[in-house]
């Protein structure tokens, strides 16, 4: 709603406006007080958490980081987040790089030919199928064929983030002009060097949206891992806090201080991409 | 050397069309394009022969098939029939970049990552020439185009003007052999349009290159080409210098696209005596110089209905005891050394400069709107066309 039309109809406008605000406090709540839950959980003893109001959500007696330090050592926190962080890594770079070039790819030829169109649509329609059907089979087939690791889990990644990162980058290349394409091979580049030179530089903020949906994905996934490597003695975070729920109750104080400390380096790559989102719009190309 | 040869060159769109027609769905007719069983042609059998260092425009109005030819040069659009040759050689088939060409887009395409100098480096970086080069090519480049100060800053950051001029440059820096511009100049406003055709007319001078040029503004085209190819519906109209189609327009198309105000075209009889040929006005006897006379005696012209053209500029204002046509002044634009008449003549708008040097006081005071205008003209400037449209003189 502009401003002109908040104005003109100052009382209801004011008052629609009162509710938007009253919605939008609501929302941050709903996000703002797990977190906090779980910043407080992650530092008090577990002979605070008492049943009532105060022992839920009062501060703890005193800030101390020993939840931290035994969360580390139960998780082999350094080991587990090499794993994840290999995982993650190695997906995130690997989509950007084939994605992008099969959405080139299919983005620019969809268009004028039939066959990518249905190819593109096959590609997407691999979105719907849910991982619990595929999980059996795959278990099989990656054992059978020895990458029951994580070479496996990161190429079943990179499969699984396939079709919504084909799209998205498809999707993108509507905002990068094909005069750029046709300007590049006049001045004497071929398919490959007009896609790194030019195309390629000028997907940053589709880069950047890719990376950070599959990291979080990857980051924060439990099954894949969970069922591929089973029988490798390598876990990742997720797998690692897996630990912390046992058959006679979950150690609460220090699962939360693992969660948090898994939460930092993700939130930190988040904060690195989101600029990127905003600011790479392709600007001054064409008129 | 870089003379470029189009042979009978054809593009044909497949289309669909057919089958839905088949459906029975209504038939909408786009354009004039010539559907045949293969696809829409946009190009039909376009021949013509660039000499080398030549400047060639491409004139038409939007639809025509200019660019879809300019970009078969460029090897962005592939050829549907004929032979296109690129120095001797035929380039059907081979890739726009080891065609030796250079293109310059309308909506400028420049790379929107990269600096100017980047943007200015990028083609002969691929040619991996040596850097120093590549610095020094760049910067006479620049030079050139005065824009220089400039070679740090990204695209975004520039105007329009500059950023055709960027554009230019990338494509002059190479010292390619073909130059192809499609309408550099339409996305800039008319001020800065009319200082970078002056500036394209320099950079003409220093480079050597083959220029072909698509525009649809008529202005461009009379002022840069050294030949102008007309086209209209896929089909070239007409081939010649500026002048050429200035004075011997093929049909009312060229002769209404070319010159601006646009030509008169009045209904008329022609008629034939002993060899012997006469226009009628209504009832005004039009004299024809005797060469058009002879022109007509040899295409043995008969007699028949004729459109009858006029250029606004060959009409002269005429006495009352003179022979003249009569109108009225509905619009007068005083353009300062010429006024531009509009005047209601034999049911046509009728448009007419004159020079203001050459009026009288009392003439100047009867140039008024609602006032009667006699007019005349030379029997050597008038345009005599069949009533299908075709120059009866050619």
């Amino acid at each position: 709603m502009s401003k002109a039309t908040i104005n003109e109809g100052a009382v209801g406008g004011r008052t629609a406006n009162r509710i938007i605000n009253i919605l939008l406090v609501i929302g941050c709540l709903t996000v703002a007080f797990p977190l906090y839950m779980t910043v407080i959980i992650a530092f008090k003893k577990p002979s605070e958490m008492t049943n009532d109001v105060a022992g839920a959500l009062g501060f703890p007696s005193s800030w101390s980081f020993s939840n931290f330090a035994e969360a580390m050592e139960v998780t082999d926190f350094w080991h587990s987040l090499g794993n994840s962080l290999l995982l993650t890594g190695a997906t995130v770079i690997i989509c950007v790089i084939l994605h992008s070039l099969a959405g080139y790819l299919i983005g620019r030829k969809m268009a004028r030919i039939k066959a990518f169109k249905a190819f593109y649509l096959y590609l997407i329609s691999g979105m719907f199928v849910p991982f619990a059907v595929l999980m059996m089979p795959l278990v099989k087939q990656t054992a059978e064929i020895g990458i029951a690791n994580r070479f496996g889990v990161i190429v079943l990644y990179v499969v699984f983030f396939m079709p919504m990162n084909v799209m998205l980058y498809s999707g993108y290349l509507s905002n990068i002009p094909t005069a750029l394409d046709e300007a590049s091979h006049v001045d004497g580049a071929g398919v490959w060097q007009t896609f790194w030179k030019i195309i390629f530089p000028n997907m940053k903020p589709m880069h950047a949206t890719v990376a950070v949906l599959t990291a979080m994905s990857t980051w924060n996934d439990v099954m894949t891992p969970l069922v591929i490597m089973s029988g490798t003695d390598e876990n990742t975070l997720p797998l690692a806090q897996l630990n912390f729920q046992t058959q006679f109750g979950t150690n609460y104080n220090l699962a939360f201080a693992s969660y948090l400390l898994a939460l930092l380096p993700i939130l930190i790559f988040y904060v690195i991409c989101q600029k990127q989102i905003i600011n790479g719009v392709v600007n001054g190309a064409v008129k | 050397m870089a003379e470029v040869i189009l042979k009978h060159i054809k593009k044909v769109y497949p289309n669909n069309e057919s089958k839905k027609k088949k459906k029975g769905e209504p038939e909408k007719k786009k354009s004039n394009l010539l559907i045949t069983e293969e696809g829409v042609v946009a190009v039909q059998d376009f021949n013509l022969e660039i000499k080398d260092k030549e400047f060639i425009v491409l004139v038409g109005p939007s639809g025509c098939g200019k660019s879809t030819t300019l970009r078969m040069v460029a090897g962005l659009e592939s050829i549907s029939g004929g032979d296109l040759m690129i120095d001797g050689k035929k380039v059907n088939d081979v890739e726009p970049k080891d065609r030796d060409i250079a293109m310059v887009f309308q909506n400028y395409a420049l790379y929107p990552h990269m600096t100017v100098r980047g943007n200015m480096e990028y083609p002969l970086k691929l040619q991996k020439k040596d850097p120093a080069e590549i610095k020094q090519k760049v910067e006479e480049a620049a030079e050139i185009l005065g824009i220089t100060q400039y070679l740090e800053r990204k695209p975004k950051a520039l105007s329009g003007g500059q950023r055709q001029r960027v554009a230019i440059g990338r494509a002059i820096v190479r010292e390619p052999k073909v130059l192809l511009m499609d309408e550099p100049l339409s996305n800039l406003d008319a001020k800065l349009r009319n200082q970078m055709r002056a500036e394209i007319l320099k950079l003409r001078q220093r480079i050597n290159a083959t220029f072909i040029y698509v525009t649809h503004d008529q202005t461009e085209a009379m002022t840069l080409g050294d030949r102008i190819v007309i086209m209209k519906d896929g089909v070239v109209l007409q081939i010649g210098t500026p002048q050429e189609l200035f004075d011997h327009p093929v049909d009312t198309f060229v002769a209404g696209f070319i010159g601006m105000p646009q030509m008169n075209m009045f209904d008329a009889e022609l008629k034939e005596e002993g060899g012997k040929y006469t226009a009628k006005l209504e009832d005004v006897e039009i004299p024809i110089s005797e060469e058009k006379q002879e022109r007509l005696r040899k295409n043995k012209v008969k007699s028949q209905p004729i459109t009858l053209g006029i250029r606004p500029e060959h009409i002269t204002l005429a006495k009352e005891n003179e022979t003249h046509l009569t109108g009225t002044i509905g619009v007068s634009e005083m353009m300062g050394s010429a006024v531009h008449l509009h005047a209601d003549a034999y049911g046509k708008d009728t448009i007419m400069i004159i020079q203001t040097m050459n009026l009288t006081a009392e003439e100047q005071k009867n140039i008024a709107i609602g006032n009667k205008i006699n007019f005349m003209f030379n029997g050597n400037m008038v345009h005599l066309f069949a009533t299908d449209g075709a120059n009866l003189e050619v």
